[in-house]
C-alpha cells in the first residue's frame, strides 16, 4: 500500500479538485453543476484521507474530518435538490441560462 | 455552550411549535420569547454559568470576544424579529419553520464566534449557510427567489469546497486542524509553503463569505432576489458572523507567517476591489434594495480594514462596526419592507406621507454615510483609525474616505427622494408598535454616535 | 475687583434679553432694560475708577482662548487709569444717549425698538471689550464687534436701500483698515510670542527698528478705517443715514476713537518710530483740513456735523503724532461730550422739524426749541476752541504740541480751528437765528422735544462747559492738569524714551492768545453772515466742489470698486462656470459613466461569477508568488 507515493494520490485529487471547479462553471445543466460540486467536495476527502495516512499516521483527524464532510454533502445534496425542484417547478428547465434573470 | 445547544433546542421547539399553534402571531412572540432566553443564558455564559458542561477537546474555546458578539448576534436577531416579525410571517405559509430556521442560523453563528478548530469553523459555516440557502427561496411563488436561492447554494457549495482544500492542505502542513498558534507543534519547523497555500484558499473562502470583492458576485442577485426580511436578517448578522470568523481565523496566523508572506497587501487588493466595486456600481442601480446590496459590499470593504490591522483597536472597531451597521441595516430594511414600489421614485414623498418613518430613515441612512452624530460615523473613525496604528498603506485611509464620498451620494439619493420630491410613498400597512421600534432604534443610533463609550467600555478583552 | 466682569455683562445681558423677546415686551419695558444695564455698568465703572485712584492698575485673567504649545493668549481684562477713563466716557454717556433714544425712537413698532436696544448694548458690550482688553486680540474681538453693530445699526432702517449701501460701505472700509490691524498682531506675536500689552510693552528691545515701523504703521492703517481718516473716511459721512442718537454715540463720542484708544495704549510702540508718528500727524493734520473746507459747504445738518467729527479726529490723530497723547486723550473726553452734544441737539431739531435735515429750511428756531438752543449754542462754543469752555484746553493742549513738533502744523492746525469756528456758527446760524425758511406745516409743528431728550442735554451741556477744567496747563496754574496726572503711568514709559518738551511761557501766551481771538473775530463775521440769509444760490466753482465733497467718492467707485466688480463677474462666469463646476460635475459624470460600465461585470450567469472568481484566485497566487518584486515595484513608483 504504501509504495504509491503521496505525490500521485495528491495528483488524483488535484486534478479531480479542477475538474469539478471546471465543470462548475462551464456546464449549463444545473445537476451536472450538482454533480461537479460533488466532485470538489469528494476531492477534498481523498486528500485528508491521504494526507492522514501517509504524513501523520499517528492520529485519525483526518478520517474524522472526511467523514464530517460526507454529511455536511449529503445534506447540501438534498437541499439543493429541494431548491432545483422548486425551480423547475417555475421555470419548466433546468438551464442555468434561465434562471439569469436578475443582472447588473 | 449554552447558546449553541440551547439554540438548536430552540430550534426544534419552533419547529413542533408550528403544529400546534396556528397563529402567526404567537409564533412570533415564541420566537422572541425564544431569543429572550438564548441572550439571558448567552450573558449567563459570559459570567460563568453553564448549563452544560461539555469536554469540547479544545475545539471550542469560549473567550469574551466570542461570547461578546454572540450577545451582539442575538440581540441583532431579536431586534430583527420584533422588527420584522409581521414580515416574516407574511413570506408563505409555514411561519414557523421560518423561525425554526433563523435559531439554526444563530447555532451556526454561535459556533463560529468561538471555534478554535478549522472542523467547528467548517461544521459552524455550513450550519449557519445551508438554512441560509432554504431561507432564500422560501418565496417559492417568485421567479427572483428561486433563482436567488440556486446561485446562492451553487456558489456557496463552491467556496465551501475551497474552504476545505484549504484546509486539507493547512492539514497536510501542519497535522492538526487547531488554528491556535500556541499549540501547534509544527510551528517549530516555520510555515511551509503549503500551509501558506492552504492560508490563501481559506483567506478566498472567508472573503466570499462575507461578500469581499472580487468574490462578492453572489450578494447583489442573492440579496436582491431573497424576501426582503431575510435579505435583512443575512445582510447584517450574518455578515458580520463571518467577519468574526475571518477575524479570528487571521489573528493568530497572520501575525507569525507574516515574515513570509505579506497579507497585508493581499488584504490591501482585496479592500480596494470592494470598496471600488461596492460604491461605484451602488451608484446607478434604480432599485432600492439592489443598491442596499451593493452597499452592503461597500460596508464589508471598511470592515474588512479590520482584518487588514490585526490591533487591539481593530477587534473593539469590528465589534462596534457590527453593533452600528446591524442596527441600522435592520433599519433601513425595515423601513423597506413596509413599501410598496422597491425603486427610489417609490420613495417619493414618504416624509409627507409618513413623517415618522422617514425621520427613521434618514438616521438609518446618515448612520450607513457614516456621518457624524450617528452610530456610523465611530464605527468608521475606528476602523480607519486602526489603519493608521499600524503605520503602513495609509494611502488607503484616503482612498477609503473617497469612497465613502461616494457612498453619501446613493445613500442621500433615498432621503432626497422622502423629502423633496413629491409622490405618494405608499405604505402597506404599518402598526404603532412598529413606528415605536423605529424611534427606539433611531434613538440607540444617536445615542451610540454620541457617546460611543457606552458599547467601547464593555469591549475590552 | 471681581466686580470688572459686571461692566461688560450688563449689556451683554441686555441685548440677548431685548434682542430674544423684542416682541412680547413693551416699549417703555425695553428702554428700560436697554438704558438701565449701561447705567449699571456706569455705577460699576464710577467704583473701578475709585478702585484705580487708589490701588492702580489690575489686570483680571479668566481662561484662555488660545492654548498652544507656541503662544498662549488669555481672555483678560486689564483696568488701568486709561481704560477707566474711556469705560466713564462710553457708558456715561452711553446711557445718556439711551435715555434720549427712549423718546427719539418712539415711533418705531415694538420689535424694532427692541431690536433697536439690543443692538445699541450690543455695541455698548463690544466697545467695552474692546476698551477693557489686556491683549490685542480681546481688542481686536470688541474692535470688530463694534464695526458689526456700527453696520446693523447706520442700516437699521433696512427697508431704504440707500441705508443699505451706506452700511455697506462702513463695513467694507472698516474692513480694510482691519486688515492693517491683523498683520499688525501677527507680527507682534510671531516677533514676541505674546499678545499681552505688559509683555509687549516690557520687551520692545526684540523689535528691530523696521519691526517697529511696520508695527505701528499697519496698526494706524487699522485706526485710519476705523476713526475715518484719509483715505478711509468716506463711510463716515454716509453713516449719517442710521439714526441720530446711533450718530451720536458710535459716530461721535465712540467707536471712532477707538483708534485714538489703540494707539494711546501701544504708545510705547509709536515713540519708538518717529517716522510713523510724523506720518499720524501728517494724515491727521490733512484730514483735519480736508473735512473742514467739506463741511463749510454742507447743507445736512447731520452732514456738517460728520465732516467736523472726521475733523476733530484729525486734530487728535495730530496730537498722538506730534506725542501729546495725554492732549489726544483729552480731547477725546472733551470731543465726546461736545459732538454727542450736538449731535443730540440736531436729532432735536430733527424730530420737531420732523424729519427735515436741510438747514437751508431751517432757521430761527431758538424760539421753539430754547433747550435745545441754549445747548446747541454752547456746544458750538465749545467745539470752536472759545475759553473757558472744555474744547479750548484740549484743542490747545494737542496745537502746542503740534508747534513743538513742526511749527508749519501748528499754523496749519490754526487755520483748521478757524475753519471750525466758522463752519459751526454758519451751522448755529443757519438753524437757530434768523427768520424761519420752512413750510408753514413744520412752522406748526414745532415744538421743544420731550424731557428725555433734553435732560441728556443739559447734562452734557454742563459737562461741555465744565469738562475743560480737569486738564488745566500749565500755564495757568501749576500742577493743575489733574488728566495728565492721572495718566502719567500709562505714559510713563514713552516719557522715558522721549523727553515731552515744553514751551516757554511767552510762546504759549501768545498762541492760545492770538488763536482765540482769531476765532471770536470768525464767530463774529459767520454769526452776522448766516443769521441774515435768506436765500440760497447755487455754488459753483470751488464752492461746487467742495459741496460735493471734493468727488473723492466719484474717485474711488471708479478707480477701485468697477474694477473689482469686474474682476468678479469674470471669475464667475469663465472661472466658475467653466472651471471649478465643470470639475466638480465631471468628477459626478466620471463616477456615474464608470457605474454603468462596472455595473455590467454582474452578468447574472452563475458560471460567469465562478469563472471570475477562479481568475481572482489565480492572480491573488500570482501577487502572494511574486510579492517581493510587486512591492519592489510599487516602492519605487511612489
Amino acid at each position: 500500500m504504501n509504495t504509491i507515493p503521496l505525490t500521485h494520490i495528491l495528483f488524483v485529487s488535484t486534478a479531480l479538485f479542477f475538474i469539478g471547479m471546471y465543470g462548475l462553471f462551464t456546464r449549463r445543466n444545473i445537476i451536472t453543476m450538482l454533480m461537479s460540486i460533488e466532485l470538489i467536495l469528494n476531492s477534498v476527502n481523498i486528500n485528508f484521507i491521504a494526507f492522514n495516512k501517509y504524513l501523520h499516521p499517528a492520529n485519525l483527524d483526518g478520517v474524522f474530518f472526511t467523514i464530517f464532510i460526507i454529511a455536511i454533502a449529503a445534506a447540501e445534496a438534498a437541499v439543493a435538490i429541494a431548491i432545483i425542484i422548486n425551480l423547475y417547478r417555475n421555470h419548466k428547465s433546468i438551464d442555468i441560462e434561465d434562471a439569469a434573470e436578475m443582472k447588473y | 455552550m449554552n447558546a449553541i445547544i440551547l439554540s438548536a433546542i430552540l430550534g426544534v421547539i419552533m419547529m413542533f411549535s408550528g403544529i400546534w399553534v396556528n397563529n402567526k402571531a404567537t409564533l412570533r412572540w415564541i420566537a422572541l420569547a425564544g431569543l429572550l432566553v438564548l441572550l439571558i443564558s448567552n450573558i449567563a455564559e459570559m459570567y460563568g454559568y453553564r448549563i452544560w458542561n461539555v469536554n469540547v477537546h479544545n475545539m471550542l474555546y469560549f473567550d469574551r470576544f466570542g461570547l461578546l458578539f454572540n450577545s451582539v448576534a442575538i440581540g441583532s436577531t431579536f431586534i430583527f424579529v420584533a422588527l420584522s416579525g409581521s414580515d416574516i410571517n407574511r413570506v408563505g405559509k409555514y411561519a414557523a419553520e421560518y423561525y425554526t430556521l433563523i435559531f439554526f442560523v444563530l447555532t451556526g453563528i454561535t459556533i463560529i464566534s468561538v471555534y478554535t478548530s478549522l472542523l467547528m469553523l467548517f461544521l459552524g459555516i455550513e450550519i449557519m449557510s445551508i438554512p441560509l440557502y432554504i431561507l432564500t427561496g422560501s418565496d417559492k411563488r417568485n421567479l427572483k427567489s428561486n433563482e436567488a436561492s440556486l446561485k446562492y447554494f451553487l456558489m456557496g457549495a463552491f467556496s465551501t469546497g475551497l474552504m476545505l482544500m484549504g484546509i486539507t492542505l493547512i492539514y497536510g502542513a501542519t497535522g492538526s486542524f487547531s488554528i491556535e498558534v500556541l499549540n501547534n507543534p509544527a510551528i517549530a519547523q516555520g510555515v511551509s509553503f503549503l500551509e501558506i497555500t492552504g492560508m490563501l484558499f481559506l483567506l478566498v473562502s472567508m472573503a466570499f463569505k462575507v461578500s469581499a470583492a472580487p468574490f462578492h458576485f453572489w450578494t447583489p442577485d442573492v440579496y436582491d432576489g431573497a424576501p426582503g426580511v431575510f435579505t435583512s436578517f443575512m445582510a447584517t448578522v450574518v455578515k458580520a458572523a463571518a467577519f468574526i470568523a475571518f477575524v479570528k481565523l487571521f489573528d493568530a496566523r497572520m501575525s507569525y507567517s507574516s515574515a513570509v508572506v505579506d497579507w497585508k497587501m493581499l488584504l490591501c487588493i482585496l479592500i480596494i476591489a470592494t470598496l471600488l466595486i461596492g460604491n461605484i456600481t451602488a451608484v446607478f442601480q434604480q432599485s432600492v434594495k439592489r443598491m442596499l446590496a451593493y452597499s452592503s459590499i461597500a460596508q464589508a470593504g471598511f470592515m474588512l480594514f479590520a482584518v487588514f490591522s490585526m490591533n487591539e483597536m481593530a477587534k473593539e472597531g469590528i465589534i462596534f462596526y457590527a453593533v452600528s451597521y446591524s442596527l441600522a441595516t435592520i433599519g433601513v430594511f425595515a423601513v423597506l419592507l413596509k413599501m410598496k414600489d422597491f425603486t427610489f421614485e417609490g420613495y417619493n414623498g414618504l416624509a409627507k406621507s409618513q413623517p415618522v418613518l422617514a425621520f427613521a430613515n434618514t438616521v438609518f441612512l446618515l448612520s450607513l454615510a457614516g456621518i457624524p452624530l450617528t452610530a456610523g460615523f465611530f464605527a468608521k473613525y475606528f476602523m480607519l483609525a486602526s489603519v493608521i496604528q499600524t503605520g503602513h498603506y495609509l494611502w488607503m485611509v484616503i482612498v477609503a474616505v473617497l469612497f465613502a464620498a461616494v457612498s453619501v451620494y446613493y445613500y442621500f439619493r433615498v432621503i432626497q427622494a422622502m423629502y423633496f420630491k413629491t409622490g405618494e410613498g405608499e405604505t402597506e400597512n404599518i402598526h404603532p408598535g412598529f413606528k415605536t421600534g423605529l424611534i427606539i432604534l433611531t434613538v440607540i443610533i444617536i445615542l451610540l454616535g454620541v457617546a460611543p463609550n457606552l458599547i467601547i467600555n464593555f469591549l475590552y478583552f | 475687583m471681581n466686580l470688572i466682569y459686571l461692566v461688560p455683562l450688563f449689556p451683554l445681558l441686555g441685548f440677548l434679553i431685548n434682542g430674544l423677546f423684542r416682541k412680547s415686551l413693551s416699549k417703555s419695558l425695553i428702554g428700560i432694560i436697554g438704558s438701565g444695564a449701561i447705567l449699571a455698568s456706569f455705577i460699576v465703572s464710577i467704583i473701578l475708577f475709585n478702585d484705580v485712584r487708589t490701588n492702580g492698575s489690575m489686570i483680571v485673567s479668566y481662561f484662555n482662548l488660545l492654548d498652544i504649545e507656541a503662544f498662549k493668549i488669555p481672555f483678560a481684562f486689564q483696568i488701568d487709569q486709561l481704560s477707566v477713563i474711556f469705560l466713564l466716557i462710553i457708558t456715561g454717556i452711553g446711557f445718556l444717549i439711551h435715555v434720549y433714544s427712549t423718546a427719539y425712537m418712539n415711533d418705531e413698532t415694538n420689535e424694532h425698538f427692541g431690536r433697536y436696544f439690543s443692538y445699541l448694548n450690543l455695541f455698548v458690550f463690544s466697545m467695552l471689550l474692546l476698551v477693557m482688553g489686556a491683549n490685542y486680540v480681546i481688542m481686536f474681538i470688541g474692535w470688530e464687534g463694534v464695526g458689526l453693530c456700527s453696520y446693523l445699526l447706520i442700516g437699521f432702517w433696512f427697508k431704504n436701500n440707500t441705508y443699505n449701501y451706506a452700511a455697506k460701505k462702513a463695513f467694507v472700509m472698516n474692513r480694510i483698515g482691519d486688515l492693517g490691524f491683523l498683520l499688525a498682531v501677527f507680527w507682534i506675536l510671531a516677533k514676541l510670542g505674546t499678545v499681552n500689552y505688559g509683555e509687549v510693552f516690557a520687551s520692545t528691545v526684540k523689535f528691530s527698528a523696521s519691526d517697529i515701523t511696520g508695527i505701528t504703521l499697519l496698526l494706524f492703517v487699522g485706526a485710519c478705517g476705523k476713526s475715518a481718516q484719509i483715505p478711509l473716511y468716506t463711510w463716515l459721512p454716509d453713516a449719517m443715514a442710521g439714526p441720530t442718537p446711533v450718530s451720536a454715540l458710535i459716530h461721535a463720542a465712540t467707536m471712532v476713537t477707538a483708534g485714538i484708544y489703540m494707539i494711546a495704549r501701544s504708545n510705547v510702540l509709536y515713540t519708538m518710530a518717529p517716522f510713523t508718528q510724523t506720518v499720524v500727524a501728517i494724515i491727521g493734520l490733512a484730514t483735519a483740513l480736508f473735512a473742514a473746507t467739506i463741511a463749510l459747504k454742507q447743507n445736512d445738518i447731520k452732514k456738517v456735523l460728520a465732516y467736523s467729527t472726521v475733523s476733530q479726529l484729525g486734530y487728535m490723530f495730530l496730537g498722538l503724532g506730534a506725542g501729546a497723547y495725554t492732549g489726544a486723550v483729552f480731547h477725546v473726553m472733551t470731543h465726546a461730550f461736545f459732538k454727542a452734544l450736538l449731535f443730540l441737539g440736531a436729532g432735536s431739531v430733527i424730530h420737531a422739524m420732523h424729519h427735515e435735515q436741510d438747514i437751508r429750511n431751517m432757521g430761527g428756531l431758538k424760539k421753539h426749541l430754547p433747550i435745545t438752543h441754549i445747548s446747541f449754542l454752547l456746544a458750538c462754543l465749545a467745539i470752536s476752541g472759545v475759553p473757558p469752555f472744555s474744547g479750548f484746553f484740549s484743542k490747545d493742549e494737542i496745537l502746542a504740541a503740534a508747534y513743538l513738533k513742526n511749527p508749519i502744523f501748528y499754523y496749519l492746525g490754526a487755520i483748521g480751528a478757524l475753519m471750525t469756528a466758522f463752519y459751526m456758527f454758519r451751522l448755529y446760524a443757519l438753524t437757530f437765528l434768523g427768520k424761519f425758511r420752512g413750510t408753514e406745516e413744520q412752522h406748526h409743528h414745532l415744538h421743544e422735544s420731550p424731557s428725555a431728550m433734553t435732560i441728556p442735554l443739559i447734562v452734557l451741556a454742563i459737562l461741555s462747559v465744565v469738562g475743560g477744567f480737569i486738564g488745566i496747563p500749565e500755564i495757568f496754574a501749576p500742577d493743575a492738569h489733574m488728566l495728565e496726572k492721572f495718566l502719567h503711568p500709562i505714559f510713563a514709559q514713552s516719557d522715558s524714551i522721549k523727553e515731552l518738551h515744553h514751551l516757554d511761557r511767552s510762546t504759549e501766551w501768545m498762541m492760545m492768545g492770538g488763536v482765540s481771538v482769531l476765532i471770536i473775530v470768525v464767530i463774529i463775521i459767520a454769526w452776522r453772515k448766516y443769521s441774515r440769509t435768506e436765500q440760497f444760490v447755487a455754488s459753483h466753482g470751488i464752492a461746487r466742489t467742495l459741496e460735493n465733497k471734493w468727488y473723492v467718492d466719484e474717485l474711488y467707485d471708479n478707480v477701485i470698486v468697477r474694477p473689482v466688480t469686474g474682476l468678479g463677474s469674470v471669475l464667475k462666469n469663465v472661472v466658475e462656470k467653466a472651471g471649478i463646476d465643470g470639475a466638480v460635475n465631471g468628477v459626478g459624470r466620471f463616477v456615474h459613466y464608470s457605474s454603468r460600465q462596472l455595473r455590467l461585470l454582474q452578468s447574472g450567469q452563475v458560471g460567469n461569477y465562478i469563472l471570475f472568481m477562479v481568475l481572482s484566485i489565480v492572480v491573488l497566487f500570482l501577487v502572494f508568488w511574486n510579492q517581493p518584486q510587486i512591492a519592489h515595484f510599487l516602492e519605487k513608483i511612489f
